[in-house]
Formats: structure tokens, sequence, C-alpha cells
């Protein structure tokens, strides 16, 4: 590993004068350095075992973030990433927890929310005025709007803790993974508990994975020393069953990494426990390319082995640098073998505290007291700690090691359903009732946790330094005016006073919030109850949510052609579609030339994005009668059918030709968007009928052109055998044919009005088919037209776009499209309300116009009558055969008279137009026929 | 100023009483507001607020807290920019400020079609008298730096409805306002006192519609509430039920054209101020606001099954984070910190149900609020006041009555309000 002791810091950020250390530097020698990451841009010597706030107590660093309040100075708390304490940014990530960071070569570690330095900082001037901003400060300030208005934008700018970049260009790559897996144990939880669990459960043959969110196995063994010393050591002693062999920690891992059913995830936080035994697992760094990984594992068991963690005790100024928890001491000790001070003073009154201090004095530390918690008044100490002051006077110390109570670490289960419930005997929430297929072992349960403390805080402490919730600076003080204001419900009291509702999502405060609750209301624990625990149990970055950010391209089998041609290319959902041939300056010559070729010569499109299924078997005919509004089942074979799908409200949903290529089998076309709808919809009114239908999504696998125009069938007839005449072959049939050697279907309709075939045959032969229909047009002049030339020619034809003339209002009756509506048929999805549409006078309808002068309103313009709304503009196109602007539009039934004048602005000016009744292009329908 | 000292409680505990003038069920944004518009408007201040759970422990608590008027139909948008106008006055009335943050509304499109939408609800909303026009992407990235606007994602934001009034408000302080607010005027409010029957001509046996075919309601008279803390007689009960309205309705045998479906919401850890807009993208069915704490508050598109639960889903929490990257891809190493659901009364129209029910005398509704009940409570709660305390019906709420589902005569605002919050 190379060393960058002296190379520059990447990121510019330099600070000069002070660095803050007020601590002791323990210097790494220069046989043990391995690592150096930049703090501030200073260079930070560090051990591979060393986590970033590791490394920086190491070096004598003691602040290590401000509060988000008051911007109070503050220290390594619970160093297991619970607590907010040590928020830091970390190569441009905000909100790293630095305790859990695993330190690496050259990494960039900046400081958040304070300027200009931990040490000092501007901001700390808001607790000056902390006398002054009671709870719920704001709601009872600025009420006047003029006032807010001037006030909010510096509150804003004070918000927040990290930093993130601006700019959305600044990111390149996402490192994330999604990963989904099945197994039928899973054990939440690498303690010994756990590890005994996963044991278990292996032994009798069930595949079992092992999560646990700590780099190794272990739980706090690992930094207490092996089970036989434990009693007592870090308060939930695990004593194994009577007659069990002990063993130390490396043996049961070793036993657990041997294990051929057992997998072991470590540095993997299951952040939720979902509906159907769902663990949502994120991994932390699981390669060298991979930032974060989420599996989500399914399980038929999950044994919950989570453990408790350590919550503060409350005295006054307890979030003053050097107060930390007894755990978090331990971790430095034991696991970085970081002295957390010189001289220390321990509180706690359970056999945890004496056990805390041997520890300590075992590793040089001083103690100088241990203090029962009812007889701490307060820290004393202005940035960092130097006494604690008693009952009995002050003891000189640099760190106060706290044992506080123990909270099992339940929110899994009560998010999947669980109850978390106040356990009387040991006065902790604990798991009670567990969902189906859940169980619990360990201090999760409750068992084997030290009598609880409670509240215990002095009544010589002020309770506005009492803070309860570090996150949000919420003092015990606030929390009690609070209750008096009437806020005396814990659910009421965390949105009114924010806390629970930081950074550590309640893991330090939640307890002590209910117990104050529950004195100041004369309540008991179990009325007052807890506030819901919802996932994800840990912070999870939204990259590792979203995971692999990829956005996936359909191109049809075409798309090369297109390209070699030149055309503007157009977004339809995921898919590219040509919008015309040419260049974006030429669009308007592009598109006539494209429509001309159409209405006198011949044309070619590529439809491979319409959605293709295919509908098999003896009931399918049942089914189509059943979802689309009018009737399949009566459609001879080798015919084609337009057709409707609406919903149960009569609303329009999508359309599409249905073609009967056999007695049992139907061919379906639906619009691009919809495709994955239309499959669904159709399995959702299968499933349970019995009926015998299989529906098979072939759009990906086949290839469609449509090819019309006059000389249409004089280039098909070059490239197949099939009879394309009038009489062997008329409009509206489908026929099997090769199709320049290739097996197609050919169906004979007509969405841009002229003599037509839509072919369809397999992908593969795309570009194939293309070649030889554009070769035997060639004769004709035949050109390749694209999106935009069609909407003109479906326009001219008045032919409704699904989604562009129709919304979520419209139905058939209205959308000029009624008969398509068989209310003659058995039910049919949307009968009832259809058939209530058409008996009653109709509110709008759509319609097509003529614009009176040379004017293109965009498509949406509203249409005006007596200053007030009364209709939209959905498609309107210049039509070269009609020389004039065409449209379709909505319109109160009122306007929807032929020949009656409808009016809009654009661009500010008023502008009317025509209503039209018949399609502006071949309303007998003779060229379609021909 | 003199009460940021003054330790008062906010509203008091009282007995129930055996009486009252109205009894309104639900003490959400709706209820509170519809109390203290009866009162204030009206000096009816015999009235009872009924809540099965803590203030405000619905949709009030659970929505995304976004205030605008920009809707598409005649009838909503008059409706939607008075809720507006009386939110923007409300921390004044209330002497209780809302944080109303009036940072502005984009709503962006990625297709033609979603901009064809815009167009058409830019105009009309202009017609209305609504400040809203349609921006393009200059304006757009002028307005909103850290959005991403390059042709990356897959849906490039090709336009925006811009609505400068929007903004995000606090939600819970709006009920916690309201409610000190009642409590001063002596209306009573009783948190964890559930309604369990509605008594009609002196009987609550005969209510029940178990599966109704058609919507129908009996004929009488509301004599009683039952609650589960004793009975209440009175002529006037409101459903402010949301989540649970068909719940209530059907303890009055009135069977409402409501399905209940959740609708997710998720938050992150604060972060330095980024963006001060709310963005809203229907295409992409997310909705993102940074709020005055720092923290981004995201919302989904309702869950595509009915259901009353209200466990989050990690497939949605998923989907959430996917579009809000599509976004603001530099939030991918931002941390969420919870996610929730709430559960909405979809109707078929997606517009409310507002005012009384013909043949069953004192029954009134103020339900089907959907995605988007947050934003109207101040007018649901003035009208509706103002239809019990005269017996007429107001001009602005009256598209909005349950018997526009028998006459066919729906409001088009489900083109617009698919995902538009």
């Amino acid at each position: 590993m190379s060393r960058k002791m002296d190379s520059a810091p990447r990121h510019g950020v330099s600070f000069r004068g002070n660095d803050g250390s007020s601590g002791t530097a323990t210097p790494v020698s220069n046989e043990q350095a391995r690592v150096a990451f930049y703090f501030n841009g200073r260079s930070i010597e560090a051990l591979p075992q060393d986590t970033v706030a590791s490394a920086l107590y190491r070096s004598g660093r003691r602040t290590f973030s401000r509060s988000f309040k008051y911007h109070r100075p503050r220290g390594l708390l619970c160093v297991s990433g619970r607590c907010p304490n040590c928020l830091m940014n970390v190569d441009g990530t905000p909100n790293v927890r630095a305790c859990m960071q695993p330190v690496q070569d050259g990494m960039q570690v900046i400081h958040q929310n304070a300027s200009p330095s931990l040490e000092t900082d501007f901001m700390a001037i808001a607790e000056k005025f902390s006398w002054a901003m009671p709870v719920g400060f704001y709601y009872k300030t600025f009420t006047h709007p003029w006032m807010w208005h001037l006030a909010e934008p510096f509150i804003r700018r004070a918000a927040g803790l990290g930093k993130i970049d601006n700019d959305p260009n600044a990111v390149t790559d996402h490192p994330y993974e999604h990963v989904f897996l099945y197994t039928t144990t899973a054990v939440v939880g690498g303690g010994p508990y756990g590890i005994r669990a996963a044991l278990e459960a292996a032994e009798q043959g069930e595949q079992v994975v092992l999560i646990d969110d700590q780099p190794a196995l272990g739980g706090y063994l690992r930094y207490t020393g092996s089970v036989k010393n434990t009693s007592g050591t870090a308060s939930h002693s695990d004593t194994p069953a009577e007659g069990e062999p002990t063993e130390g920690l490396d043996a049961l891992v070793k036993r657990v990494n041997e294990h051929p059913n057992i997998t072991v995830f470590t540095n993997a936080t299951c952040f939720g426990l979902y509906e159907g035994r769902l663990l949502g697992i994120a991994h932390k760094n699981p390669d060298s390319s991979v930032a974060q990984r989420v599996t989500q594992l399914r399980t038929e068991r999950i044994v919950v082995a989570t453990g408790a963690y350590e919550v503060p005790v409350l005295f006054e100024n307890n979030d003053l640098p050097g107060v930390m928890l007894s755990t978090g001491a331990l971790r430095l000790l034991g696991l970085h073998g970081v002295t957390p001070g010189e001289r220390a003073v321990v509180v706690g009154s359970t056999e945890a505290a004496t056990s805390a201090a041997n520890e300590l004095e075992s590793a040089g530390v001083e103690v100088t007291g241990v203090v029962p918690p009812d007889q701490v008044v307060k820290a004393v100490g202005r940035k960092h700690v130097t006494a604690l002051q008693t009952a009995e006077g002050q003891l000189a110390c640099d760190l106060v090691v706290v044992c506080g109570d123990w909270v099992p670490d339940a929110g899994l289960v009560a998010q999947a359903g669980g109850t978390v419930a106040w356990n009387e005997k040991r006065s902790v929430f604990a798991t009670s009732d567990l969902p189906e297929g859940v169980s619990a072992v360990g201090a999760v349960t409750g068992e084997s946790l030290p009598p609880a403390v409670g509240l215990s805080t002095s009544s010589a402490a002020n309770s506005k330094k009492v803070f309860v919730c570090p996150c949000e600076d919420v003092s015990l003080h606030d929390l009690k005016t609070a209750i008096t204001e009437g806020f005396d419900h814990i659910e009421t009291l965390k949105r009114y006073t924010t806390t629970t509702m930081g950074p550590c999502q309640g893991k330090m405060c939640q307890q002590a919030a209910i117990s104050i609750c529950a004195e100041q209301t004369g309540q008991t624990i179990q009325e007052t109850g807890r506030t819901t625990s919802r996932p994800p149990t840990s912070p999870i970055p939204l990259g590792a949510l979203a995971g692999p950010h990829l956005h996936p391209v359909k191109r049809t089998p075409m798309h090369a052609k297109h390209d070699e041609i030149g055309c503007v290319w157009m977004d339809m959902g995921e898919w590219k579609r040509p919008l015309y041939y040419g260049t974006p300056d030429s669009k308007r010559e592009s598109v006539e030339q494209e429509y001309w070729a159409v209405r006198q010569r011949v044309g070619l499109i590529d439809l491979s994005t319409l959605g293709k299924l295919d509908v098999v078997g003896s009931d399918a005919g049942k089914l189509l009668d059943k979802v689309y509004t009018n009737r399949f089942s009566d459609l001879r074979v080798g015919r084609a059918r337009y057709g409707v799908i609406c919903d149960e409200a009569g609303i329009i949903l999508d359309d599409g030709t249905v073609s009967r290529v056999a007695e049992d089998r139907y061919f379906i076309t639906t619009t691009t968007g919809n495709i994955e709808f239309v499959q669904e919809w159709l399995e959702w009114w299968l499933a349970g009928t019995g009926m015998c239908v299989h529906i098979t999504n072939v759009t990906g696998g086949m290839a469609a052109v449509n090819v019309a125009g006059p000389k249409a069938r004089d280039t098909l007839a070059k490239l197949t055998d099939r009879d394309l005449s009038n009489k062997r072959f008329g409009y509206m049939r489908c026929r099997q044919a090769e199709v320049a050697g290739v097996p197609s279907l050919m169906l004979r309709i007509g969405f841009v009005g002229e003599t037509g075939w839509e072919i369809h045959f397999p992908a593969e032969y795309g570009e194939h088919v293309w070649d030889a229909i554009l070769e035997a047009g060639a004769e004709f002049d035949i050109r390749p037209f694209g999106v935009e030339t069609q909407r003109v020619l479906r326009l001219e034809k008045k032919h409704v776009i699904v989604s562009v003339d129709t919304d979520a209002t419209s139905n058939p009756i209205e959308s000029d499209l009624a008969w398509v509506a068989k209310l003659d048929k058995d039910d049919f999805i949307g009968k009832a309300a259809i058939s209530r549409a058409k008996d009653r006078a109709p509110r709008e309808k759509l319609v097509g116009f003529t614009m009176d002068e040379d004017v293109l309103p965009p498509d949406g313009c509203v249409i005006i009558a007596d200053g007030q709304p009364a209709g939209r503009i959905t498609s309107v196109r210049f039509s070269p055969v009609n020389e004039r602007i065409i449209g379709l539009a909505w319109v109160s039934a009122g306007l929807a008279v032929a020949g009656q004048t409808i009016e809009m602005r654009v661009d500010g000016r008023p502008v009317t137009a025509k209503i039209a009744d018949e399609p502006f292009y071949d309303p007998a329908q003779a060229r379609l026929r021909q | 100023m003199i009460q940021l000292f003054r330790k008062e409680r906010m509203w008091r505990a009282h007995e129930l009483k055996r009486s009252y003038d109205v009894v309104i069920i639900g003490a959400g944004v709706h209820g509170l507001a519809t109390a203290y518009y009866l009162g204030k408007d009206h000096g009816i201040t015999n009235v009872a607020v009924l809540e099965k759970n803590y203030l405000g422990a619905g949709n009030s608590g659970r929505n995304t807290a976004i205030i605008r008027a920009n809707y598409r139909t005649p009838e909503g948008v008059p409706f939607f920019a008075r809720s507006l106008d009386l939110y923007e006055d409300l921390s004044r009335e209330l002497e209780w400020n809302l944080l109303f943050n009036q940072c502005g509304h984009l709503t962006l499109a990625h297709t033609d079609s979603s901009v064809d939408g815009l167009r058409v609800r830019a105009e009309t909303n202009q017609i209305m008298g609504v400040d809203s026009r349609v921006i393009y992407p200059e304006e757009i990235q002028k307005l909103v730096p850290a959005l991403d606007m390059s042709d990356r994602p897959r849906l490039p934001v090709m336009a925006a409805l811009y609505h400068p009034p929007g903004g995000i408000i606090r939600h819970d302080a709006v009920v916690w306002g309201y409610a000190r607010a009642c409590d001063r005027m002596g209306i009573e409010i009783h948190p964890f006192t559930e309604a369990t029957a509605i008594g009609i001509d002196g009987s609550t046996s005969q209510n029940n519609v178990n599966a109704p075919q058609d919507i129908s309601t009996p004929d009488g008279k509301i004599t009683s509430v039952e609650t589960s803390k004793g009975t209440i007689a009175t002529e006037t009960v409101i459903n402010c039920a949301a989540g649970w309205a068909t719940v209530v309705s059907q303890m009055a045998g009135v069977a409402l054209p409501i399905v209940t479906q959740p609708l997710q919401a998720c938050v992150t850890e604060p972060l330095k101020p980024f963006l001060n807009k709310v963005i809203v993208s229907a295409n992409l069915h997310v909705y993102i606001s940074q709020t005055d704490r720092g923290d981004c508050v995201m919302g989904a598109e309702v869950d595509p099954l009915q259901s009353y639960s209200m466990l989050g889903t990690l497939p949605t929490l998923e989907q959430m984070a996917t579009y809000t990257l599509e976004l603001f891809p530099q939030l991918h190493n931002v941390n969420v910190l919870r996610q929730w659901a709430g559960i909405c009364d979809m109707t078929p129209d997606f517009s409310p149900i507002i005012g009384a029910v013909d043949g069953l005398e004192g029954y009134h509704l103020d339900v089907g609020w959907g995605t988007y009940g947050f934003k109207a409570g101040p007018v649901a709660g003035k009208y509706l006041a103002e239809r019990i305390a005269t017996g007429k019906t107001p001009e602005l709420i009256e598209p909005f009555r349950l018997s526009r589902f028998r006459e066919e005569a729906l409001v088009g605002e489900k083109a617009a309000a698919a995902v538009s919050h």
C-alpha cells in the first residue's frame, strides 16, 4: 500500500492554525503506520484496524462534530455508529459515521456543520440565545407572514448537517448493486446468541445466512474478551446454557466459518424486515468496485439476535466531549487499541460500572472514582470534560465513562408487525409477540440484561443543559415544557420537540423520552408506549436502495438502418423511434416529402415498438370478449378487427388490432407504452376464471413494418407469393405469408389511410426485410417515414391515439368511438359505465377542427368560451392535402356541432377554428379498400 | 412574542358531555378546521371533535405537506386556490407559525403528452387567476440548479409547470394551531375517543351496509354517536375520518364510492439547503422537497393494491430512491432515515366528497381526499361549516357533492391528479 503522507489534499480544503487537538495524542510508531488519510487537509496516520474516528482520537482529536441547533462541541459517544456525534464528510459523502468507517489510504475527511472549524464555530453563538429559543420557538414566533418571509431564509441557511454537491453532473458512476437471495433461515446479529442460533439451525440441516453489521462476528465479545470473562463486562452477560461446553469466540467463529450450511455476511446491516419475511440487507463495500450492495433475502424463518445497546445517562452537560458510553470506551480500547483517556470517572451503579473500571485500569487508565448515576450533578468543562461534579464534590478527569441502561434492539420485530412491549421485570421494552416465522434470542428479548437504572437526574442539574436527544439538541427542560403545553402523548411529544427524529433515529433518546413523558404525566411506561418503529432500522443511502443506475434503451431491429439513412430520434417510453428522416432543421420538408410518398406512391415505417401478444387457448375469444369493448369470439379466422380496452369506469385504457390467426389463436397489438399493462390486465381478468388461455408477450421477438400507399401492393407483390388482390386479401384481413423469404404475419389495415399491410416477422430478420422492401419499392420511389409523418397522416383520418387524444377521463362514447362498444354483448369490463355514458347527455366530445387562419396552436392549447375554459386541443398539424391546419380537440358538448366556431389564444392573440365532423381525408374509406 | 415564554396548554382535556350540537369524527386538519370555522364564522362552539388516536395521527401527520392550487378543472382550480389563500394568512390568524414556505412548485414533464397536459393546466390556471405557467429547461435549471437536466436520465425534463405560490408547510403545526384555536373558543377535542356507531332515528341497529351494490343511503335523521367513552346525543355528525371514511360512513349506513390504498413516503438525514422548490414528476412517480430543517421528503405513487396496511414496503422504498436519483443523482450517498405509509381514500374522479347527504338529515361528509387532502383542509372546513350553519351548499363545494356519482357528473381532475401532490 502506498503512502501519501506528503501529497497535497485533493479537495483543496485547508485550515490554518489550531488543528483542534485538545486531547493527548498517542503517536503511531513508524513500524506500525500503514495508512494515511486527510482530515481537513491535514495528514493523519492510522493503523489498518482503525476507523476514521479511532485514528482521529488517537491523533488527539476530541471534538468530532457540532450539534444541530446550538452548535455545542460533541465528541465520541457510542463508537458503534448509532449516535450522531461523529458525522463527517468522507470523500464527498455527507453524514458518514466516522466511528464505523474503516480508514483507507488517501481518504479525504472533512468536518460538518461548523465554521470555520470544529473548535471555533461562529454558529455556537446560537447557544447564547438558547434562553430565547424554548421548545416550539419557531411555532410561536414570526406568525406574521411578512416577518416569516424575512426570517425564513436565515433559518433555512442554518439548517442541515451534511453538504452535498449541488452539481447533478458531478456524479458519474453509481457503484451500487442489488442481489436477490433465498434461504431457509436467516439469523440477524452475529453475537454469541446469533452464532449459536446459526450453528443450531445449520446442524439441523437448514441453509443459514448469518448477518452482522460489524466487520467480524462476535458481538461484544470482540472487545470484551472471551465468553469466560464476560460476566458483567458488557452488561448483558452471556452465560451458556447448562451442560454446554464453554467455547471461546475464536472457536465459535471457526465452527461457523467451516460449516457448509452457513453463509456469513459481515459489514452487512439488516435494515428492514418486511412483509413476507423479506429482509433488506445493506452491505458496505462488499468488494472494491461496489460501494454498497442491497440484498433482498426471502426466508422461511428469521432469528432476531440483534442484542441491545447502551444509552446515555441524563445529567447536566452529558453531551460534553469526554463523556462516553462504557461500550464506546471499551470499543476504542478493545477494537482499535486506543486509550480513551488518562483519568476517568465511571458513572454507573451496576456491576457493569465496577467491571468497566477494572477493564480501564488494566489498560492503564487511572480511574478516580465510580459514581452512581443519581449522584452525578454535571460534567464540568468548556470544550472538553475536566471534572465530574457529584453531590459530594468534583472529581477531576479527562474522561467520564457512562454505564447507561440497555435498550433491546427490537426495531426489526416492531416493523414486521410484532409487538415490542414493556417488560416490567427487566424495565425494558423488549420483543413480546413475534410475527409468524420470526423468533428472538438473547438480549433483544430483554433476557440477561442487568436491571435498568431509569431516570435519575439530580435536581441540582440545570435541566436546560441535560440533553436527552443529542441529534436535535432537545433538553430535559424542553421535554418537560412541551408536556406542560399539552404535548403529553409520546407521538405528539416527538413531533413537537423533534426528539427521536434525528439521524440516530431515536436510538439514543427514545427510552429517556418515554420515561420522562411517563414521569411527567403520571402514567406508567406501559401506558405511555413507544413511537412507531419504521424502516430502515439504520440509515441507508438512496443509491444503495436504488441499485445500479441503469437506463435501458430499447432499439428496434432496424435501428442501424435508420441511423444509416439519417433520422431525428424520439423517445417513446424506453424505445427510440425515428421521428422523421433528415436533420433537425429540415423537419417541415422532410415530413412533407415522406407524407407525399405515402399518399401518392409508397412509404415504409418501422412499427417494431408496437406491443404484441400471442393469445392462445380454447377460451381466448371469451377472454377477449370480456376485456375488449367489442366482440372477438365471432371474428373469423383470417380477419383482423380494431379493439378498445376500457376500465370499469368506461375509461379508455388502450387500443390496437386483434387478428384471429387460428381457431384458438389471436395476435394482438397494443400501443407501444402499454404492452406490460395490457398483458397484466388480461392476466388479471383471466386469473381465477378457469378459462384456458395462455398469454405471451412477443414484442421483443418480432419486428414489424407498415408498407402503405397506392404502390404498396406492387411493392410487396415482388416479395411474396401471397395473392394481395382485394379479392384474396381484402381490407381487415390477416394472412400468414413469406415476405422476402421470411415467414410473416400480414395484416391489411390502414392507420394512415392508404392501402397497406402491417407485416410482423421474427426480429432477427429486421434489417433483411427492411432492405428488401426498400429495394422492391425503389422503382416506385419508396420512402421510409417516421412517427411525425404518421401522426399527420392519421390525423387527417381522425384516427385517435390513446393517451395523446384521450386521457384518464375519456370514454369511447365521447371520444367518437361509440361504435367499438358493443353494448348488446354479455358483460364486459366497463359496460355499465359506458351504457350510462351513452344514456346521458355527453358533457364533452372529441371533435375535429380546421383553423380559420394559418396559425399553429400548440398541442394542449385551451379552447375558450365566454372567458372560461371549454376544452383543449390534443393534436394539431398542418395537413398538406387540405393545405390548412387541422386538429382534434375536446370541447364541451354544446360546442361539438359541425361548423361551430371555437376560440383559443395563441401567443396571447385570439384565433378561431371551425368544428368538422368528417375525417379530413378520404371520408368514404375508398383508398383503404382499393 | 409574549407567548414564547408562556407555558399554556394547547388544548385541554374534557369529560365527554351527554350532548353536542355538532360531533366531528376525526381530529386531523379537516376535522379541526371544520370545528374552527364553525366556531369562528358561525359562533357554533358546542362541538366535540372525536379522535380515536392522538391529534393528527392520521394523514395530517403522514402527508408530504405540499400546498398548491394549480389544478386542472374549472371546479378544482378555484377550490384549491381558495385553500391556498386561507393558508397564506393562517399563521397570523391562528397566532401560530405554520412554517409555510412558499418556495414555488414545479411539476415536471418528461414526455410530449405530459407537456401538453401542463399547457392545459397552465392556461386553465391563468384564466382562473392562478399564478402558473409552463417553463422550459433553461428557466428550470435557473430555478433549480441541482436538478439533472441532462439527457442522461431515461426521461429527460422537457418542461415544467411553475406555480410560484405553491410550497410546503409544517403539517403537524396546522393541526396544533387549529386545535388550540378551537380550544380557545370552547370547542372540545377528545383524543383517544373512538366513534363506534351512529344513531339514526334513535337506533343504531339497522345501519350496517355490508356489500353495497349501489350508492344508497337510508332515510332518517341523525340522533346520536356512540363512542368508546359513552353515547352522545347530537343531530349533526361530520365524517372527517380520512383513511377510514368508508368505515365510519358504514356506521351511518351510507356507502361511499371510495377504495382505500396506501401511499408511502420517506425522509432523509438533514442536509445543508440545496433545493428550495417543490419538485413533482408525474412520469417518474415521485415528488421531493427539502424542509426548513434540511431533510428531504420524498413521496411515491399510491400502492397499486387496496389495503389498510401502514407498514412500508421495500419495493416502494427502492422505487422512491430510484426516481429521486433520476432527478438528483448527487443524492446517491444521502441516507434515508424513515419510510412510512398513510392510507388514502380514492374516489373514481380524484376529487373529494363534501357536503350533506340527501335523505339522511344531519350527516355530513368531508371525505374522499385521496392524495390531496392536506392542502384542502382550510377550504373544506370553512365551506362545510357554512353548509352546516346555513343549510345552503356554497357554490365552491357544490361540484363535490356525493350525488354526482349517481348523476354521472364527475369532476375531471383524474387526468391531472394521477400523480400531483
